[in-house]
């Protein structure tokens, strides 16, 4: 029987400081309430005060706070930059936060061999970075890359933009360093493919560290196309966009990305970035697709024509990778630009099979009437991930309650279209009550038990992934002051 | 049969319902493994029966192993035990096909090729050329996580399965993952089922990622005249922008089994190359390759349609070869890095020149994966140190090497799977969580599990 452990008792505290910082250094552990503060969140609104946040500089110090925290029984929350939208990196009762920011080596590239090896506080855009002179890169993008550590990727099993050729995080991952909450360090997989075993790698990948704390990873490096062509499909109507997606999946190409922004989040984004976004239509498609010339500029011809088809009143060619920057820009920094415009947002994000866009835009409309809300709407439609951003005061407690409802019922209308609670941002706090939408008891019995063989006592970051049954079917956003996606995080 | 397998028997036929269930002896033996015949075969015809059948196992102290055609029983250690083969033949529909979506539910039991032909009608396939071919069941393919060399382009059953519906020995059925692309709810499961040989559960659904398939195919050979040259146009082939479908090195014993004989020497070379999309992708993609292989003096060599299908179909698939000289096989697979298969094959060679083991090997080029064939006469007196000296090889750069066949007429042979790391005690408890009384392919699978 696992217990829901709480945070440090007072009178344990200043022995698990001094303890903490005789080991890592007084510059590396922070206790005072001010310091502790800047940890409370991660992009998502729900907070918890951490009883110490520590930065360890090597598998080692990982191992030795592991052990103390047993000692202790002190639950830990491993952090990476605090990107994450779900509430993951959060200490939802407390505890000892251990931040990644140190161990932030990018330890071998092995290009003959398509491999890096990383430590978890790499910047997954600095990978890219570093590999770019050679032609290769990482494939996962979250739109947080310039920020977000491939640590913070590996609990959440991060997606992005370009995940509908290239796959999610999960896909990229060959092996992985990882400390068990008993202080035993084990590695999984390794740089080869098909080590004999179970699959440990891809279990702990997206586990949200809950199953164990991720020293180091391998991972995949992929080499950049010859070609990209970057188009932008211009539409008077949503309905003709949506449409437009399944359309061309069917003629068998498989873009490389495929995103959707709605008239009202495209007109919040043109007025940031100015990326050139026609400010009166209803939706555009930003569509890209790579290979080698002759293929890219094939798929980009049929792409021109299907979007013909189904109605776009314009397409657009980026003719430079200038043009191409400019128009991914407005993409990766949509929510920021929504921030403009409101003083608070919450982001969804929740799955159906792609076929169904058309249904579950008019769905997310009816949203919008019901609760009196201002929805936009940013997809990767590709493959059916979407993103609401439901717009509102988080100072207004009845507006907040309304967000929230609105956004339980876009969920479950996407689990009843044959979809997920999830697609990228993880179930972390926010959704762990949700899970019993998505999975009989039997489903989570066993996922109950996975977390039992790796994380008996349930102190690694505890409260997330499976519900604590305290709340039934509820998303868990904070309302009122702080509410879901507070800009002034 | 003794009385007590008679009366354990009867069990099993009411558990399933009345569902097949037969104990005739030839039957039975078509479906041993490591020397050892099931006492009998069962076929359940819902996933139900399959999980009341399991749970009727774990409860009696029976173990059973899962299986359709056979192709992958030859890979794993002699069972510990063995009572009840349960074959998930009759569970081999297609259900919840979404053309439009790219998405698939189909029961284990449905052959690759039965499946292919399937797709095909709407120009889609799932780009799988695993050992066994057409014959293996989509269920197989997934527990053994099989693939082949479309493996460096598309990925593994790894990367295609989107969720999964697994009878447990509990009895119950649990449902891991989902139906759709993208899915981060909750712990990957699936991952853990894809390549677990049947060790924590039996397969009864399977969702799958379709994808497009390519509208045109071509095949080339390049012919090399030693392994340096094929290493030097690797090493372009994977730099270049180009993305074959597929692409594998094999030494003279492979163009043998590959039914190419038209190269000439004994220690010579040839990578074969298939290319696919549009006629103008094609076109440019061999004229690519082709200039990349005359700049490291690779001779190229257009393969017919007619030359190719076979060709690819001898290489993948990993049958036997003929036995007309009495000669035994033993299929060993090699995953390395992917910059070590020529010093591999070098090696192999000269350690099998050795021991007087003749031998054919296929490596893909982009994953690393070695397919060896070593193709020993009696006795068989070397062949064990053999093997031991390969696959040293191969751990020693952070490789491992599985023997995915080794015919029981040649004695007890080395242990499948090779040493185990640090997180096997991880996997122990796992094993024992889920299958708790060892009704699942006792002995099978790595470590003894």
């Amino acid at each position: 029987m696992s217990v829901e452990p709480g945070g440090i008792l007072p009178s344990q505290k200043a022995r698990v400081v001094d303890s903490l910082q005789r080991l890592l250094g007084r510059d590396h552990v922070l206790y005072q309430p001010e310091d502790l503060m800047l940890y409370e969140y991660d992009g998502l609104s729900t907070h918890g005060t951490p009883d110490a946040v520590v930065f360890p500089l090597s598998t080692e110090d990982v191992v030795e706070i592991v052990r103390l925290a047993a000692r202790e029984r002190i639950p830990i929350v491993a952090r990476g930059a605090g990107t994450g939208l779900s509430g993951g990196a959060v200490a939802a009762v407390g505890g000892i936060v251990v931040g990644f920011s140190r161990m932030n080596k990018i330890l071998a590239i092995d290009l003959e061999n398509q491999r890096a090896r990383v430590q978890p506080g790499v910047v997954n855009a600095d990978l890219s970075l570093a590999v770019a002179a050679e032609g290769y890169y990482y494939a996962p993008d979250p739109s947080s890359q310039k920020a977000c550590t491939l640590g913070g990727n590996v609990a959440e099993n991060s997606g992005g933009p370009h995940t509908l050729a290239y796959g999610v995080t999960t896909n990229h991952v060959l092996g992985l360093e990882v400390v068990l909450p008993d202080a035993s360090v084990v590695h999984t997989g390794g740089s080869c493919w098909d080590r004999p075993g179970y699959d440990l790698t891809g279990l702990m990948v997206g586990s949200e560290g809950t199953l164990g704390i991720v020293t180091e990873i391998t991972v995949r490096l992929c080499r950049k196309p010859e070609m990209v062509q970057t188009l932008l499909a211009v539409f008077d109507s949503v309905a003709d966009a949506t449409r437009t997606v399944a359309a061309i999946t069917a003629r068998g190409i498989t873009p490389s990305a495929l995103e959707m922004m709605d008239g009202f989040t495209l007109r919040a984004v043109e007025e940031a970035t100015h990326a050139g976004y026609p400010m009166d239509s209803a939706a555009v498609l930003l569509i890209e697709v790579e290979g080698i010339e002759e293929a890219a500029t094939e798929d980009a011809a049929q792409i021109e024509a299907v979007c013909g088809e189904n109605l776009a009143r314009e397409v657009r060619r980026a003719r430079t990778s200038a043009e191409r920057e400019l128009l991914w820009r407005g993409r990766k920094n949509a929510f920021g630009a929504l921030g403009r415009i409101s003083p608070s947002y919450y982001v969804q994000d929740g799955v159906i099979p792609r076929t169904r866009l058309p249904e579950m835009m008019e769905f997310i409309a009816s949203m919008e009437s019901k609760y009196g809300l201002r929805i936009g709407n940013i997809f990767h439609a590709g493959d059916g991930n979407l993103h609401p951003l439901l717009m509102y005061d988080s100072r207004n407690p009845e507006q907040s309650r309304r967000v929230v409802q609105a956004a339980g019922e876009i969920i479950t209308r996407c689990v009843e279209l044959g979809g997920s609670i999830t697609g990228e941002h993880g179930v972390g706090l926010e959704k762990n009550e949700l899970m019993p939408v998505l999975f009989s008891e039997n489903d989570l019995a066993m996922m109950r038990t996975i977390k039992s063989v790796f994380n008996p006592d349930g102190m690694l970051n505890p409260g997330k992934v499976l519900p604590t049954g305290k709340m039934c079917g509820e998303l868990r956003v904070s309302a009122g002051a702080g509410g879901p996606g507070d800009e002034r995080r | 049969m003794t009385n007590a397998a008679e009366v354990w028997l009867a069990g099993l036929a009411s558990t399933m319902g009345g569902q097949q269930v037969t104990a005739e002896p030839s039957t039975c033996a078509a479906l041993a493994t490591g020397g050892i015949a099931p006492h009998c075969v069962a076929y359940p015809t819902t996933p139900e029966s399959v999980a009341a059948a399991l749970r009727f196992a774990s409860e009696s102290g029976l173990a059973v192993i899962p299986c359709r055609n056979a192709t992958k029983l030859p890979i794993g250690n002699p069972p510990r035990r063995y009572d009840i083969a349960l074959s998930v033949k009759e569970l081999n529909q297609v259900w919840r096909y979404e053309p439009n979506d790219l998405t698939v539910s189909v029961e284990p039991g449905m052959k690759l090729g039965d499946f292919q032909h399937f797709l095909a009608r709407h120009q889609l396939w799932i780009p799988l050329d695993p050992p066994g071919g057409d014959r293996a069941s989509l269920g197989g393919i997934v527990a053994a996580n099989a693939s082949g060399p479309y493996r460096a382009r598309y990925g593994a059953p790894r990367d295609m399965v989107l969720g999964l519906s697994i009878a447990t020995t509990e009895g119950k059925i649990i449902k891991t993952g989902g139906r759709v692309v993208k899915n981060v709810a909750g712990y990957d499961l699936t991952k853990l089922f894809v390549g677990s040989f049947g060790t924590l559960g039996v397969i009864v659904d399977i969702n799958l990622k379709l994808f497009p398939a390519p509208a045109c195919r071509s095949t080339w050979a390049f012919h090399a005249a030693a392994l340096n040259g094929t290493q030097m146009f690797r090493r372009k082939l994977l730099r270049s922008p180009l993305n074959p479908l597929r692409a594998v090195l094999m030494d003279e014993g492979g163009r043998r089994l590959a039914g190419a004989p038209w190269s000439q020497g004994s220690d010579t070379f040839d990578i074969w190359i298939e290319f696919g999309g549009s006629e103008r992708v094609i076109r440019r993609s061999i004229a690519a390759a082709i200039e990349l292989a005359r700049s490291v003096g690779l001779e190229p060599r257009e393969i017919a349609d007619d030359e190719a299908r076979p060709g690819w179909q001898r290489i993948t698939e990993c049958n036997p070869p003929p036995n007309a000289s009495g000669s035994h096989e033993v299929l060993l697979k090699a995953a390395l890095p992917i910059d070590g298969v020529e010093e591999f094959l070098a090696h192999a060679r000269s350690e099998t020149g050795r021991a007087r083991v003749p031998l054919a090997c296929f490596a893909q080029l982009g994953t690393g994966i070695v397919r060896v064939f070593l193709l020993p006469e009696p006795p068989f007196e070397n062949l064990f140190t053999l093997v031991e000296r390969l696959r040293g090889a191969v751990v020693g750069k952070g490789g491992s090497l599985v023997v995915e066949r080794w015919p029981i007429e040649m004695g007890p042979g080395v242990d499948s799977w090779g040493p185990m790391g640090d997180d096997f005690r991880v996997m122990r408890e796992l094993k024992n969580v889920w299958d708790p009384h060892g009704a699942l392919s006792p002995g099978r699978y790595v470590g003894g599990l």
